[in-house]
C-alpha cells in the first residue's frame, strides 16, 4: 500500500504547557487517512476536533508525537516549507468562510496562486474554471457581502480547490447553512471526491451528513473512542 | 506578487479614505511645507539671477570715480575734479587689459548718449521715425542680449573709421520701409538740437520687449521711439567733443571667468594705468556679490524649514506607524486567513511596508501638489514684491516661478523612507503571527 495521505503517531497537544493551568486537549491520536479517503471527524463540542483539524492543516503544531504528512515530518519543516505545504498540498474550508471582504469572489479564489511559487500566465482561466466547479461562476464579480452564505462557501472550496491539493479539510464548512443549503455544500464534496478522487477530512456535528462519508471517526475528551465504516 | 502588494495596498487604504487622509496630513503639510519654501526661494534666486543676467550677469561694471580725500579735514576744501578728456578709459586700455587677462576679459560694452532725433524721408514728408542716437562699441549689442536680425553689427572699423552707419530696430525698419531691405539705405536724422546727419544702415536688431520694455501702445505707431545705434567713436565725433574714451562702461567677461576674481584683476590692472592720475581712478564692481548674500538669506531660510518639514515627517510617520498598528489589528483575521493559504511571513512584512509606503507617497504626492500650487502662487506675490522693490529695473525683471525638481525628488524618496522606517515594526508585527492564533482572533 501507498504512503498515507496523513500519518499521525501519539499526537499530544497541550496548551499553557508547563503552567500551573496546563490543559491536555489532545491525549495521543493515532490516525491514519489514505489517499482518495472521505473521512469525517465526529464529537461533541469542546472535544478537541479542532485542535485536531488544525495540527493536520498545519495551521498549529503538536506538542508531541508525529505527523508525516505525504510522507513529509511537518514537525521537523521550516516556517517557509509549512507555508508552501499550506499552499500547494492542502486546501482549507472554515466554518465561516474566510474570505477577504474587499476581494471579489475572483480574487478570493485567486489568492493562493498570489502565494505559490509558480507564475501561471493562465491565473485568471484557472479561477474562473474553479468558480465554474462550484457553479459561482455568474458571480465572479462579487464581493462576499453580496454572497449568500452557502455561495460564500462554495466560493471557498474553489479558493481550497485552485492549486489542487493533496487534502481538503473542512471544519464545520455546513455549521453556518441551513440543512437545505449544507446539503448543497455537501454534494459539491461527494463531486469532489467522487469524480476528481480527492482525499476529505470533514468536522461535522450531523450525523446524517457524517452517515455519508466512506468512514467515521469519533473523538471523546481527546481520544478517538470508535471508527466505522473506512477500507483499512 | 510585488504589483498586487500595491494593488492591495491602495484598496485598503482607499476604503478607509478618512482615516488615510488623516493619517496623512502630518506628511502632506510637512512635504508641501518643503516644497512651497523651495519653491519660493527658487523662483526669488531665479528672479534675481535672470534679473541681475539680463542686467548684465557676467560683467563688471566699471566707471571712473574721482579719487576722494583720504582725511576728514581734506573733506570741507575738497571740490569734484573736472573730467578732462584724457580722464576717460580709452579702448587701447580696454585691448591692454583684454591683451593681460585673455582668459577673463572679452571687450567692453560702453555707450554715449547722442540725444534723440527723427528720421524724415526726403521723398515722402509723411513718412518719418523717432530714434533714440546711442554711440556704442560693438559689444553693446551682446552686452544687451539683442539678436542681429538682418545684416551686420558695427564693429571696430566701424569705431576707428567713425563711419557714419547705423544698427535700427526691426520694428522701425518694417514701419519706416515699409517691408523693403533697409540693408544699405541711407538715413537722415534731425536731432533735437537741429543737426542733420547722414546715416547708412547696415544691421537690423531685433527690438527686446524685455529690455526696452512694453510697446506704448497709447503712441500712434509711427511716433513711437525706437533706439538707433551708431559708432561710439562716431557719436563724439558728431558731439564735437574731444572725448574718445568711456566714462560709465561694462567689461563684458568670457564664459568661464569668475567674476570675483576678474574684478579683482581689473581694478589692479586700473590702479596700474591710473597710478598717475591725481584725481580719477577706476572703480570696479559686481551684481554677483550681492546676489552672493540674498542666496546665503535664502538657503539659511530653506535649511531651517526643512528641518521643520523633517520633524512633520517624523511626527506623520508615527500618526502612519499608529495606524497601521491599528490597521494590523483589525485584521488579524484576514492576516490570519492569508497565512493558512500560504503567505509567507516576509510576503504578509512586504504586504503591510509596502502600504505603509503607498500611505506616504500618497500623503507626499498631495503634499507636492499643494506645495507647487501654494509656492506658484506666493512665488509670484514674492516676485511681485521684488518688482515693486525695483520698479526703476521693472523692465528688466524677468519672473521664473517653478518648483525645485530637486526638492520633489527628494519629497518623494523622505516620503517613501517614512513608509519604511515607520511601516516595518507593525508590518514586522504582523508577519510574526502565529497562523491559528491570528485565525482565531476575534
Ligand atoms: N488556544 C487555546 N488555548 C487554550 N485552550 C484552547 C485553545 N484552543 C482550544 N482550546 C480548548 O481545547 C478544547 C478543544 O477545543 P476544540 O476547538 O478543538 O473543540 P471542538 O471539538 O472543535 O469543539 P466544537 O465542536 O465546539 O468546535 C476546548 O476545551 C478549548 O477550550
Ligand atoms: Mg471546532
Amino acid at each position: 500500500m501507498s504512503e498515507p495521505v496523513i500519518r499521525m503517531e501519539k499526537i499530544v497537544k497541550t496548551y499553557y504547557q508547563g503552567k500551573p493551568n496546563e490543559l491536555e486537549i489532545l491525549h495521543g491520536i493515532d490516525l491514519v487517512v489514505n489517499q482518495g479517503e472521505f473521512v469525517s471527524i465526529v464529537g461533541e463540542s469542546g472535544s478537541g476536533k479542532s485542535t485536531l483539524m488544525n495540527i493536520i492543516g498545519v495551521l498549529d503544531r503538536q506538542t508531541s508525537g508525529n505527523y508525516y504528512l505525504e510522507g513529509q515530518d511537518v514537525n521537523s519543516m521550516t516556517d517557509e516549507v509549512r507555508s508552501a505545504v499550506r499552499n500547494q498540498r492542502i486546501g482549507f474550508v472554515f466554518q465561516n468562510f474566510n474570505l477577504l471582504p474587499r476581494a471579489n469572489a475572483l480574487k478570493n479564489v485567486m489568492v493562493p496562486l498570489m502565494y505559490g511559487q509558480t507564475r501561471v500566465k493562465t491565473q485568471k482561466e484557472r479561477a474562473m474554471e474553479m468558480l465554474a466547479m462550484v457553479g459561482m461562476e455568474e458571480r465572479a464579480m462579487h464581493r462576499p457581502n453580496e454572497l449568500s452564505g452557502g455561495q460564500k462557501q462554495r466560493v471557498a472550496i474553489a479558493r481550497a480547490m485552485i492549486n489542487d491539493p493533496a487534502i481538503i479539510l473542512a471544519d464545520e464548512p455546513t455549521g453556518a447553512l441551513d440543512s437545505k443549503t449544507g446539503h448543497m455544500v455537501m454534494d459539491l464534496f461527494h463531486k469532489l471526491h467522487e469524480e476528481q478522487g480527492k482525499t476529505i477530512v470533514l468536522i461535522t456535528h450531523s450525523q446524517e451528513l457524517a452517515a455519508e462519508t466512506q468512514r467515521i471517526v469519533t473523538i471523546l475528551d481527546g481520544e478517538i473512542v470508535a471508527e466505522r465504516g473506512g477500507e483499512h | 506578487m510585488f504589483f498586487e502588494n500595491i494593488k492591495e495596498a491602495i484598496t485598503s487604504i482607499f476604503s478607509n479614505k478618512m482615516r488615510s487622509l488623516l493619517t496623512m496630513l502630518g506628511i502632506i503639510i510637512g512635504i508641501s511645507s518643503v516644497i512651497i519654501i523651495t519653491t519660493i526661494g527658487g523662483s526669488i534666486q531665479s528672479t534675481l539671477t535672470a534679473t541681475l543676467n539680463s542686467m548684465g550677469g557676467n560683467t563688471v561694471s566699471t566707471y571712473v570715480e574721482a579719487r576722494y580725500p583720504e582725511n576728514e579735514e581734506d573733506w570741507e576744501t575738497w571740490v569734484y575734479p573736472t573730467l578732462e578728456a584724457d580722464d576717460y578709459v580709452t579702448q587701447e586700455m580696454i585691448d591692454g587689459l583684454i591683451e593681460a587677462y585673455p582668459d577673463e576679459v572679452k571687450g567692453v560694452a560702453a555707450s554715449s548718449y547722442l540725444g534723440s532725433g527723427q528720421v524724415k524721408d526726403v521723398a515722402d514728408s509723411d513718412n518719418y521715425a523717432n530714434v533714440n542716437l546711442n554711440g556704442v562699441t560693438p559689444e553693446m549689442l551682446e552686452y544687451m542680449k539683442l539678436e542681429l536680425y538682418a545684416g551686420r553689427n558695427l564693429t571696430d572699423a566701424d569705431n576707428v573709421g567713425q563711419k557714419k552707419v547705423c544698427l535700427i530696430a526691426d520694428t522701425m525698419a518694417e514701419r519706416y520701409f515699409n517691408g523693403e531691405n533697409p540693408i544699405g539705405e541711407k538715413l537722415s536724422v534731425t536731432t533735437s538740437d537741429g543737426n542733420i546727419f547722414d546715416l547708412v544702415v547696415v544691421g537690423v536688431y531685433e527690438y527686446n520687449q524685455a529690455l526696452f520694455g512694453k510697446v506704448d501702445t497709447s503712441i500712434p505707431e509711427k511716433d513711437r521711439v525706437t533706439e538707433m545705434m551708431i559708432p561710439i567713436q562716431t557719436s563724439f565725433k558728431l558731439q564735437g567733443t574731444e572725448q574718445t574714451g568711456y566714462e560709465y562702461f561694462n567689461i563684458l567677461l568670457t564664459p568661464l571667468a569668475d567674476v570675483e576674481q576678474a574684478t579683482l584683476d581689473i581694478t589692479a590692472y586700473f590702479e596700474e594705468v591710473y597710478a598717475d592720475n591725481e584725481d580719477f581712478h577706476i572703480y570696479a564692481y559686481n551684481m554677483q556679490s550681492d546676489m552672493g548674500m540674498i542666496n546665503t538669506v535664502i538657503n539659511v531660510i530653506t535649511l531651517a524649514v526643512s528641518g521643520i518639514a523633517a520633524i512633520s515627517l517624523i511626527v506623520g510617520g508615527v500618526g502612519v506607524m499608529n495606524i497601521m498598528l491599528v490597521s494590523i489589528t483589525e485584521r488579524t483575521r484576514e492576516i490570519g486567513v492569508r497565512m493558512a493559504l500560504g503567505a509567507k511571513r516576509k510576503t504578509i512584512r512586504q504586504q503591510f511596508v509596502i502600504e505603509a509606503i503607498m500611505l506616504c507617497l500618497i500623503g507626499g504626492t498631495i503634499g507636492i501638489l499643494l506645495g507647487i500650487g501654494i509656492g506658484a502662487l506666493l512665488g509670484q506675490v514674492a516676485g511681485f514684491v521684488i518688482q515693486n522693490m525695483y520698479s526703476e529695473y521693472a523692465n528688466y525683471i524677468i519672473m521664473e516661478v517653478h518648483p525645485s525638481g530637486m526638492a520633489i525628488t527628494l519629497s518623494l524618496f523622505f516620503s517613501m523612507l517614512t513608509g519604511v522606517f515607520f511601516g516595518y515594526y507593525p508590518a514586522n508585527k504582523a508577519a510574526k503571527m502565529e497562523v491559528i492564533d491570528a485565525l482565531r482572533y476575534e
